[in-house]
C-alpha cells in the first residue's frame, strides 16, 4: 500500500504542474492588469509604468512564467501585489481557518448522510424515509450562499430578535472579546461561530450523500447474503451496521474525492457570507485584484488538496473492502 | 437504529444550552465599562503607510486615527491647521509650516520636519508610485527645513486650493529611512504602523479585524485621547451580514449600507441611518471619437432623453443627487446657479431630427446614410450598474436609439475603458480631495485625449474647456474660481462629453448607543476619535 501512495503521489506531480501552468496562463492572458490597483488615474502613465516594474510586469508573460515556476518550485512563493507581504504569510493564516471548516463539514456530511442514508434504507417507504428524501432533495437544489443566508435570517437575527435563548453569532471566527475570555469560553466562542457556516456546507453536501448511501444500501439489503446473515439468526442492527453497511460504503467512499471540489467551493461562498478569514475569501479577493502570485498559490493549495482527498479515497477502499488491494 | 437516534440527540441539546452562555450576549464591551467599539466593513484595509496607501478607508483611518496630517478640514471644508500649528504664506509662491511640539511618534520620539521632509521626498520619488506624489504635491517644486519644527515648500507655480496640497501625514523618518522607496509598499511597517494620531495599532489579523486603541500622548489640542477602550474593525463583505451584525449588536458601525436597506435601518429603534453627499459620480462616458458620438447634438439628445432623476428615486431609493459634471454641489467653489440638464425627451428627438437622424425603414431606431442609431453601452458587473444601464436602455429607446448591454467584470471593462475600445461605458469616478480642479483635469483636458492609459478614455478635446479647466486651477480667489465654474459648466453642458448621471449619497448605520458620530464629506470615519458608548 505504501507503494502505490508513493507512485500516486509522484504521479501527481505532473498532474500538479499541468494544473499550475494552465492556472498560470490563464489568469495572465485574462484582460485586466494588477496595476490598476493603482488605477487612481491621477498617477501619472510613468508611475503606472514604474509599478508595473516593481512588481515584474514589465517582463513577457513566458519569462515571467519561468521565473515564477522556478521559485515555486524551490518554496519561495512570492510577494503578494496588493497586500505587500509574502504569499507564504497569507496562506499560513488563511489555511487553517479553512481546514477547520471544511474538515468538520466534511466530517459531518459524511457521517449525517451515511445515517440518514442507512435510516431510510431500512424504512423503506415509510414517513420517515419520505421526510428525509424530500428534505435531502430540498438541501441538495439549495445554492449555499441563500441557505447560508436564510439560516443567518433566522438563528441570528430572528432569533436575537424574539428573544430566543440562543443567538448564533453571524459573523466571524471569533468574538471580538475573544482574547480576554477563559478556556472554556473560548472554546465554546470557537464553536458557537463554527454552526451556521458548518451547517450551510452541511446540510447541502450530506443530502447527496444521503441519497447515494440510500441507493446503495437498498440494493446490498436485497443480497442473498443478507438473507444468509437474516438466516443464520444475525440480530437485525448487526446484518444492517456490519453486512450491508460495508458494503454499501465502498461507492460511497469513492464520493469523498469527487466531493472535495463542491466542499471547496462551497466554501468560498459560506467564506463570504460568514466573513469567514480563509482561503475562499482570499481567493475571490486575489482575483478580483488580479494578484496573481496570491491566486497562483490558493488554487495551487486547493488543487493539492483535491488531489490528496482522492488519494486518501482510494486507501480507504482497501480498507473497506479486504478484496482490493495494491500490493502490484 | 431507534435507540441509537435517541441517543445521539441528548448530546446535542445539551451542547447547545452550553452555547447559549457563550452567544446571549450583545457582544461589544470587552469589559465591565463596554467600552470596545466595533465597526464592520466590507474590505480589508490595505498597508497603513500613508506614502503607498491607495485605498479609502486605510486612508481614512491613517487622516483620522494613526497619523497627524499637516492640515485637516472643518465642517465647511476649510482648512484648519493640524500638525501644523500655523503657516506664512509667501504670496503665491511657498508656504512656511510651523509644526507643533507636542506631537509624538508612538514610540514617543517627536514628529519633526525632518519627518514632513523625508516623507515629502519618497511622495515626489516616483519608485514609490505614491498617490500624494501625484495627487497633492504635483504643484509643489522643493521642500526644505528650515529647523526641526519648521519647513518650507515653495509651489512650480500660483494655483487654486495651494494649502490643500498638504492634507497627508508624514511617517517616521527613523523607522523608515533604510527602507529603498521601491520596497515601501512591502515594508513591514505597514502591518505593524507606528504613527503620531489619537489611536495606536494594537493588532491586526487580515481578511478579520484590525485593533486600535487611544494613544494617551495625543495632544488636547487636537481633541487629547479618544474616549473608547479600544476600536476594532471587523472585515464583514456581504453587506446583508454587516446589517444583521448591525442590528444584532455585534457591530456599532455598519460603514456601508445599502440603498434598498436604508429603510431597515430606519424602522430600527436601536440603529441610525447616516448619510451625507459623497464624493462619487456616476456617469455615461461617450467615446467622443467614435461615431454617433462625434456629435454634440447627439450627445445633448441622449442627455435629455434619460430620465435621472427616476433612476435615483427608483434604483438609489432617492439616495442620489441628479449630476451635471465633477464638480460636486457641495463644494465650496461650485456655482450655485448651475442646473443639470433636464429630462426632455421630445426635445431629445427634435434634437436627433435636426443632426439628421430619422426612422426611414420603420425598425423604431433611428437611422442616418443607412446606419442605425445604435451602440453597445458597456459597464462592470456590479448589481447598482447592471440595473442602471438597463433602465438607460429602456429610455433611450423610447427616441428611438438602441443601446446595446455588455456587461463585464470590473477589471475587463475598465480594461477595455482605458484603452478606448468602447462605444458608451457607465462607470463612476471618485474624487480623492477637495481639489476641484483634478477630476475635471483628468478627465476632459485634452492633452490627455491621446495619452496611453490616461483618465481622458472618452477621448475629450476642447479648446475651450481646456482654457477653463486651467483657470480654474490657476486662480488663487474663490469667487474668481466660481465665476470660472459657472462658465465651465455652461460648455459642458452644451457639448456633453459625458452624460453625468447622480451624486451617490452615502449610507451608513450605528447602533443608536454610540455617540460623537459626524459623517460627511471628509468621510465615514472622520470621527472616530470621538465615538464613545453611551
Amino acid at each position: 500500500m505504501a507503494a502505490f501512495a508513493l507512485r500516486r503521489l509522484l504521479g501527481a506531480i505532473p498532474l500538479l504542474l499541468g494544473i499550475a501552468t494552465i492556472i498560470f496562463f490563464v489568469l495572465n492572458l485574462a484582460p485586466g492588469d494588477p496595476a490598476s490597483l493603482y488605477f487612481n488615474p491621477n498617477v501619472p502613465p510613468e508611475v503606472i509604468e514604474q509599478v508595473r516594474r516593481n512588481l515584474g510586469l514589465d517582463q513577457p508573460v513566458h519569462v515571467r512564467y519561468v521565473r515564477w515556476l522556478g521559485a515555486f518550485f524551490t518554496g519561495d512563493w512570492g510577494q503578494s501585489f496588493a497586500q505587500g507581504r509574502p504569499v507564504a504569510d497569507i496562506l499560513m493564516e488563511a489555511l487553517p481557518n479553512t481546514l477547520i471548516l471544511t474538515g468538520t463539514a466534511l466530517v459531518l456530511v459524511f457521517l449525517f448522510g451515511i445515517i440518514a442514508g442507512v435510516w431510510q434504507a431500512v424504512r423503506q417507504h415509510s414517513w420517515s424515509d419520505r421526510t428525509l428524501s424530500i428534505g435531502a432533495l430540498f438541501f441538495y437544489s439549495m445554492p449555499s450562499f441563500w441557505l447560508g443566508l436564510m439560516l443567518m435570517l433566522v438563528f441570528s437575527l430572528k432569533a436575537h430578535e424574539w428573544g430566543w435563548p440562543i443567538a448564533l453569532p453571524p459573523t466571524g471566527i471569533t468574538s471580538v472579546e475573544y482574547e480576554f475570555m477563559g478556556a472554556g469560553e473560548k472554546i465554546q466562542d470557537r464553536i458557537a461561530h463554527l454552526i451556521l457556516p458548518v451547517a450551510t456546507l452541511t446540510l447541502v453536501l450530506s443530502a447527496g450523500i444521503a441519497r447515494y448511501t440510500r441507493g446503495q444500501m437498498l440494493e446490498v439489503i436485497r443480497q442473498d447474503y443478507i438473507r444468509t446473515a437474516r438466516a443464520k439468526g444475525l440480530p437485525e442492527r448487526r446484518v444492517i451496521l456490519k453486512h450491508a453497511l460495508r458494503n454499501s460504503l465502498l461507492p460511497v467512499i469513492t464520493l469523498l474525492g469527487l466531493y472535495l471540489p463542491f466542499l471547496f467551493s462551497g466554501a468560498v461562498f459560506v467564506e463570504v457570507i460568514f466573513s469567514w478569514p480563509g482561503m475562499g475569501r482570499i481567493i475571490v479577493d486575489s482575483i478580483m485584484q488580479r494578484d496573481y502570485p496570491l491566486v497562483m498559490a490558493t488554487s495551487f493549495v486547493f488543487a493539492v488538496m483535491v488531489v490528496l482527498g482522492n488519494l486518501v479515497a482510494d486507501l480507504l477502499y482497501a480498507i473497506v473492502d479486504p478484496r482490493i488491494g495494491y500490493e502490484t | 437504529m431507534r435507540g441509537r437516534a435517541g441517543q445521539l440527540r441528548r448530546p446535542i441539546v445539551s451542547t447547545l444550552f452550553l452555547l447559549a452562555a457563550a452567544c446571549g450576549g450583545d457582544g461589544g464591551g470587552a469589559g465591565g465599562d463596554g467600552a470596545t467599539i466595533v465597526a464592520g466593513i466590507r474590505t480589508d484595509f490595505s498597508g497603513f503607510n500613508p506614502v503607498t496607501n491607495t485605498s479609502q478607508y486605510t486612508d481614512e483611518v491613517i487622516k483620522y486615527g494613526l497619523f497627524t496630517p499637516l492640515v485637516q478640514y472643518d465642517e465647511n471644508l476649510n482648512v484648519v491647521p493640524w500638525l501644523a500649528e500655523s503657516w506664512q504664506e509667501e504670496g503665491d509662491t511657498a508656504v512656511t509650516f510651523t509644526l507643533r511640539e507636542d506631537v509624538t511618534w508612538h514610540d514617543g520620539r517627536p514628529v519633526t520636519a525632518e519627518d514632513v521632509k523625508f516623507t515629502y521626498d519618497l511622495a515626489k520619488d516616483s519608485a514609490t508610485a505614491s498617490l500624494i506624489g501625484s495627487v497633492y504635491l504635483d504643484e509643489v517644486a522643493s521642500a526644505e527645513v528650515i529647523d526641526p519644527r519648521t519647513i518650507r515648500f515653495v509651489f512650480t507655480r500660483p494655483h487654486a486650493q495651494a494649502l490643500e496640497d498638504f492634507w497627508w501625514a508624514p511617517v517616521p523618518r527613523h523607522l523608515l529611512q533604510d527602507v529603498s522607496p521601491a520596497e515601501l509598499a512591502n515594508a513591514p511597517f505597514n502591518r505593524q504602523p507606528v504613527g503620531s494620531g489619537p489611536y495606536r495599532f494594537v493588532e491586526w489579523q487580515s481578511n478579520q479585524r484590525l485593533v486600535l486603541e487611544p494613544n494617551p500622548d495625543f495632544p488636547a489640542a487636537l481633541g487629547g485621547p479618544p474616549p473608547a477602550r479600544r476600536l476594532v474593525f471587523r472585515i464583514v463583505p456581504e453587506p446583508a451580514t454587516l446589517l444583521t451584525e448591525l442590528i444584532t449588536g455585534g457591530v456599532h458601525v455598519d460603514i456601508d449600507v445599502q440603498p434598498d436597506q436604508a429603510a431597515q435601518v430606519e424602522q430600527n429603534a436601536q440603529t441610525v441611518l447616516q448619510s451625507f453627499p459623497g464624493r462619487t459620480v456616476y456617469y455615461l462616458g461617450w467615446n467622443n471619437q467614435r461615431e454617433p458620438f462625434t456629435d454634440p447634438a447627439v450627445r445633448q439628445a441622449l442627455t435629455l432623453a434619460i430620465n435621472r432623476q427616476e433612476i435615483v428615486d427608483a434604483l438609489l431609493s432617492g439616495y442620489g443627487e441628479v449630476a451635471a459634471g465633477p464638480v460636486p454641489p457641495w463644494s465650496p467653489l461650485y456655482p450655485q446657479e448651475v442646473q443639470p440638464l433636464p429630462y426632455e425627451p421630445q426635445r431629445a428627438r427634435q434634437l436627433l431630427q435636426q443632426a439628421g437622424w430619422s426612422d426611414s425603414n420603420g425598425d423604431g431606431v433611428l437611422d442616418k446614410g443607412g446606419q442605425p442609431l445604435s451602440f453597445t453601452l458597456m459597464t462592470s458587473d456590479r448589481p447598482l450598474n447592471r440595473s442602471v444601464v438597463e433602465v438607460v436602455q429602456e429610455q433611450l429607446r423610447d427616441v428611438g436609439v438602441a443601446a446595446e448591454i455588455r456587461v463585464l467584470e470590473f477589471q475587463t471593462m475598465l480594461g477595455l475603458h482605458k484603452e478606448r475600445d468602447f462605444d458608451a461605458v457607465f462607470s463612476n469616478w471618485v474624487l480623492d480631495n477637495f481639489q476641484m480642479a483634478a477630476a475635471p483635469n483628468a478627465l476632459f483636458h485634452s492633452r490627455f485625449a491621446e495619452a496611453e492609459g490616461s483618465a481622458n478614455r472618452s477621448g475629450v478635446a476642447d479648446p475651450q474647456l481646456d482654457r477653463l479647466i486651467e483657470q480654474a486651477s490657476a486662480t488663487t480667489d474663490p469667487d474668481q474660481a466660481r465665476v470660472i465654474w459657472a462658465q465651465f459648466y455652461q460648455r459642458l453642458g452644451e457639448l456633453q462629453p459625458f452624460t453625468f448621471m447622480f451624486w451617490l449619497e452615502e449610507l451608513a448605520a450605528t447602533r443608536a448607543a454610540l455617540e460623537g458620530v459626524e459623517m460627511d464629506q471628509r468621510g465615514e470615519l472622520m470621527s472616530m476619535p470621538d465615538w464613545r458608548l453611551q
